[in-house]
């Protein structure tokens, strides 16, 4: 690692658990946590999204492992009495088990086929938690507790969410952290073989089998962990928002985490982290425009689009990228 | 003759209706260099897909070393030592030379995704071998001077032989060249037929083209096996293969150049 | 049974019309329209502005919505698609633009129009009862007779008209269209117009009906796409096939499931999900389109 990379991965977390809090607690805008934290959980799920792109595959169907995972951790809780760091993992795993089994005869499918598969499965998932017993359909799952304490052999890691006098505060750096962690898997995948692997078959699948990558088990694999992280995600909006309901994540979140992906830039890891910075925080801060609110936020879109058909981070390429 | 390396066991192929290739049978020697012809359309290009396990013969087998190989995934078929290059030159287009050639020695890796996720030291050292090997196979291939360029910028010819690097680089038994001489100039050809003996002469490779450039194939094979409408209809030396009527009659029979030598 | 088969086709000829125009656009573009819901709820507004507010006949606030959709369809090919796909590394890009423009048309409706649910007066009276068996009221049968002579109209302007057969040429091969002289830039744009003007003509026909709201738009996109999936991308038989299919089995569904509560597009979904892993290039597709 070189010494600038190193200085840049220090300010921004800097920035992520000393500047923002600090900012927060010198303006006083309490309501920033939120959006901020709904932020770090977003481009969670949408780092997901993005290696399933870097593998070649359009998804569009994220919010059903969101949706998954948030349920999965509010059943486990509310229903089993099971600790919420506990459910936490658990929801990751079984929505990657889940992605297997839809993944090994979807992810046959290429280019806008997957995209459309994936865009249903997002509908399916919200009609099947209308008309399971288990997620009480439309009336949802509410009264969730919040995060209980995580503690090892009587040391307390991390206490009591309701314990706490500012659980804002606790939430948006649980979330934050885990955004950082992601990323950080996500940076190691890419720049490790897998990577190269993957990029080998989203450029050519064919080439990629003969030069014998087991693709159907690479491609798998990708959709796993990017599911996995949909379902971490879900599982702590569940969390915070305390309640969940067939509506939490629908198409127009699944549309979305690919638009962050999309906008940040396809060819950089850190593309959707900052492609859900700009859109999220950017649609929340235009909530003063009121009834423009989605004319300028979609006007501004298409005009990044056609300025920077490759993503934000394009800008950036002349310098070498930043991947 | 030696126990054959390769053996086409009355590979068939059928799609609905129509018969895209029918009982065709040859064997082919290690260290042999067999080329496949026959017009437009004769089935070629499917033979190849079989043996590298894209296609699935509906009846026949493929063996490699004796072992059946047929129906298998592509990828299975490459990690026992049989691998394909395109007709369409296709490599990864961006991704610089060195690093196509590094990818694809995935083969040889010993170490597990996971050793490479987190950078163990089997997965250090595999980088240094792939990087070492890529490195050779460059410079076997002449491809030095642009080792570093991206390879959606490179011009046909070197795509090709970059498209061989990637093949050399999961050091395979076999190497089946699809059209290897296809849109080359005659200096571009000699060239290539001098790479494809080194192949063999050099690295001890078995290879089995498919080629419709006749003088080269005249040239550079040790056998021929001639394909029209699906079936074999000649198998012999270059010189058998110049005098058989019903190969000439094919030729002739067809759109394409008659048979020039 | 005979109400069942009834409701289908009904509801069958509008969607395989709302497939026609997605379809047309995929095949000549490759892009695929995830505004082509929201353009389908803005035909609907603009019939019922025409008829409801303008006290226009209905037939001119049909007239009215195929012509402001087209226009849009062909300014957006030509000033945001165009431009995009020249420039970017990645055809997915499309994807962002066409979902930045069903926000934004999304916004537009919601300027314009108001999030009000709106209809218009039934055009005819009456219902059609044939014994009891089969009861279907007068404007319902109206509607899908216009929207099945659409659809033959635009089988036959695609089959002999000079532009029809310029854009099935464009859409079986890019490359070979341009080498034949088809100016590809003029035939993307009149077929983003056509397919556009087609999702604005099935909204203008169904206000009559069941009346449009905001909300319409992405779920009849969905729905848009599962159809051309069952019948295969790009292709005119399978957008119509996969329409019929779509609308039968909702009536089906409807009907049958009722009694285990809204499970229909469940069911649906995950049929089709399972036949599209068995049979990726739907029903008529060429295999990967």
């Amino acid at each position: 690692m070189t010494q600038s990379r190193l200085l840049g991965v220090g300010a921004f977390l800097l920035g992520v658990f000393v500047l923002v809090p600090a900012f927060i607690h010198l303006t006083g805008r309490w309501d920033f946590y939120y959006t901020l934290t709904s932020v770090a959980l977003l481009s969670v799920s949408a780092a997901g999204v993005w290696l399933t792109f870097y593998i070649g595959r359009i998804n569009i169907g994220q919010g059903a492992y969101a949706l998954l995972g948030g349920y999965v951790s509010a059943i486990l809780m509310t229903q089993g009495g099971v600790n919420f760091w506990l459910t936490l993992p658990l929801a990751g795993l079984f929505c990657a088990a889940v992605s297997v089994l839809i993944g090994v005869p979807i992810l046959r499918l290429r280019g806008v086929y997957f995209a459309m598969v994936t865009l249903v499965l997002t509908e399916v998932a919200r009609l099947t938690a209308l008309a399971l017993p288990i997620t009480n359909g439309a009336k949802g799952i509410t009264s969730i507790p919040l995060p209980g304490e995580l503690s090892i052999f009587g040391l307390t890691l991390i206490p009591d969410f309701a314990t706490l006098e500012n659980p804002k505060l606790a939430f948006y750096l649980m979330a934050a952290a885990l955004m950082v962690l992601t990323y950080l898997v996500l940076w190691r995948i890419v720049n490790s073989r897998l990577g190269h692997l993957c990029r080998s078959l989203q450029q050519n699948e064919e080439l990629s089998a003969s030069i014998g990558v087991n693709t159907a088990m690479l491609r798998v694999l990708a959709y796993a962990i990017s599911s996995f992280f949909g379902g971490l995600a879900g599982a702590i909006f569940v969390a915070i928002s305390q309640s969940i309901y067939p509506s939490s994540f629908v198409v127009s979140d699944s549309v979305n985490f690919m638009l962050y992906c999309f906008l940040g830039g396809l060819g950089y890891v850190f593309g959707p982290m900052l492609g859900t910075l700009l859109l999220y925080f950017g649609w929340d801060l235009l909530s003063v425009a009121r009834e423009y609110q989605l004319l300028i936020y979609s006007g501004t879109m298409i005009a990044l689009m056609l300025i920077l058909p490759n993503g934000v981070l394009s800008l950036f390429d002349r310098k070498g990228g930043s991947k | 003759m030696t126990a054959p390396i390769l053996q086409i066991k009355g590979v068939t192929k059928r799609y609905g209706g129509l018969t895209a290739n029918s009982d065709i049978t040859f064997d082919v020697a290690p260290r042999e260099i067999l080329s496949v012809i026959g017009p437009n359309g004769a089935g070629k290009s499917t033979l190849f897909k079989q043996i590298a396990g894209f296609v699935t013969p509906t009846t026949g087998e493929v063996l490699f070393k004796g072992n059946r190989i047929s129906g298998m995934p592509p990828h299975k078929v490459a990690r026992l030592g049989v691998v394909r290059t395109f007709q369409e030159t296709t490599i990864f287009k961006s991704m610089t030379v060195r690093e196509n050639v590094i990818v694809a020695h995935h083969l040889r890796s010993k170490a597990s995704l996971l050793g490479f996720f987190f950078g163990s030291g089997q997965a250090r050292s595999d980088e240094e071998d792939f990087a070492r090997s890529a490195d050779d196979i460059i410079d076997f291939l002449g491809l030095q001077a642009i080792r570093n360029e991206m390879a959606s910028n490179l011009p046909q010819g070197h795509l090709r032989a970059l498209g061989m690097a990637i093949g050399l680089a999961t050091h395979p038994d076999v190497i089946l060249l699809d059209e290897p001489f296809a849109g080359m100039n005659h200096d571009e050809t000699m060239r290539m037929v001098g790479l494809v003996r080194r192949l063999r002469d050099e690295r001890g490779l078995t290879v089995l083209l498919v080629e419709h450039d006749m003088p080269a194939v005249m040239k550079i094979s040790d056998r021929i096996v001639c394909i029209n409408f699906g079936e074999k209809i000649a198998e012999g030396t270059p010189a058998e293969i110049q005098a058989n009527p019903r190969v000439i009659e094919a030729y002739l029979g067809s759109e394409d150049a008659a048979i020039g030598m | 049974m005979e109400q069942i088969l009834a409701n289908g086709l009904y509801l069958g000829a509008q969607y395989a019309l709302i497939a026609l125009g997605l379809t047309l656009i995929f095949s000549l573009m490759n892009v695929l329209n995830f505004a082509h819901g929201q353009m389908y709820v803005f035909g609907g507004f603009v019939t019922y502005t025409v008829v409801a507010q303008f006290g226009l006949p209905f037939i001119v606030g049909l007239l009215a919505s195929a012509v402001t959709l087209a226009v849009m369809g062909a300014l957006i090919e030509r000033f945001l698609f165009r431009p995009v796909i020249r420039k970017s590394k990645r055809d997915e890009s499309t994807m962002l633009l066409a979902a930045g423009i069903a926000f934004f048309l999304d916004a537009v409706i919601l300027l314009l129009f108001g999030e009000k649910q709106r209809g218009v007066p039934k055009i005819v009276n009456g219902v059609f009862n044939w014994d009891m068996r089969l009861i279907m009221p007068y404007d319902r049968i109206l509607i899908a007779a216009l929207a099945v002579a659409l659809i033959v109209s635009f089988i036959l302007f695609m089959q002999y008209s000079r532009t029809g057969r310029a854009m099935r040429a464009l859409a079986q091969d890019r490359m070979a269209a341009q080498l034949m002289g088809v100016d590809v830039d003029r035939y993307s744009m009149i077929g983003f117009a056509i397919g556009a003007m087609l999702a604005g003509l099935v909204g203008g026909l169904l206000v009559t009906i069941t009346g449009v709201n905001l909300g319409m738009g992405g779920p009849t996109s969905v729905k848009a796409f599962l159809m051309i999936m069952i019948g295969g991308a790009g292709v005119i038989s399978g957008a119509i096939a996969g329409g019929f299919i779509l609308g039968m089995m909702e009536s089906v569904g409807l009907t049958v499931l009722a009694a285990y509560g809204d499970i229909t597009y469940l069911v649906i979904f995950i049929t089709l999900m399972i036949f599209l892993a068995i049979r990726p290039q739907g029903l008529m597709g060429k295999p990967w389109g």
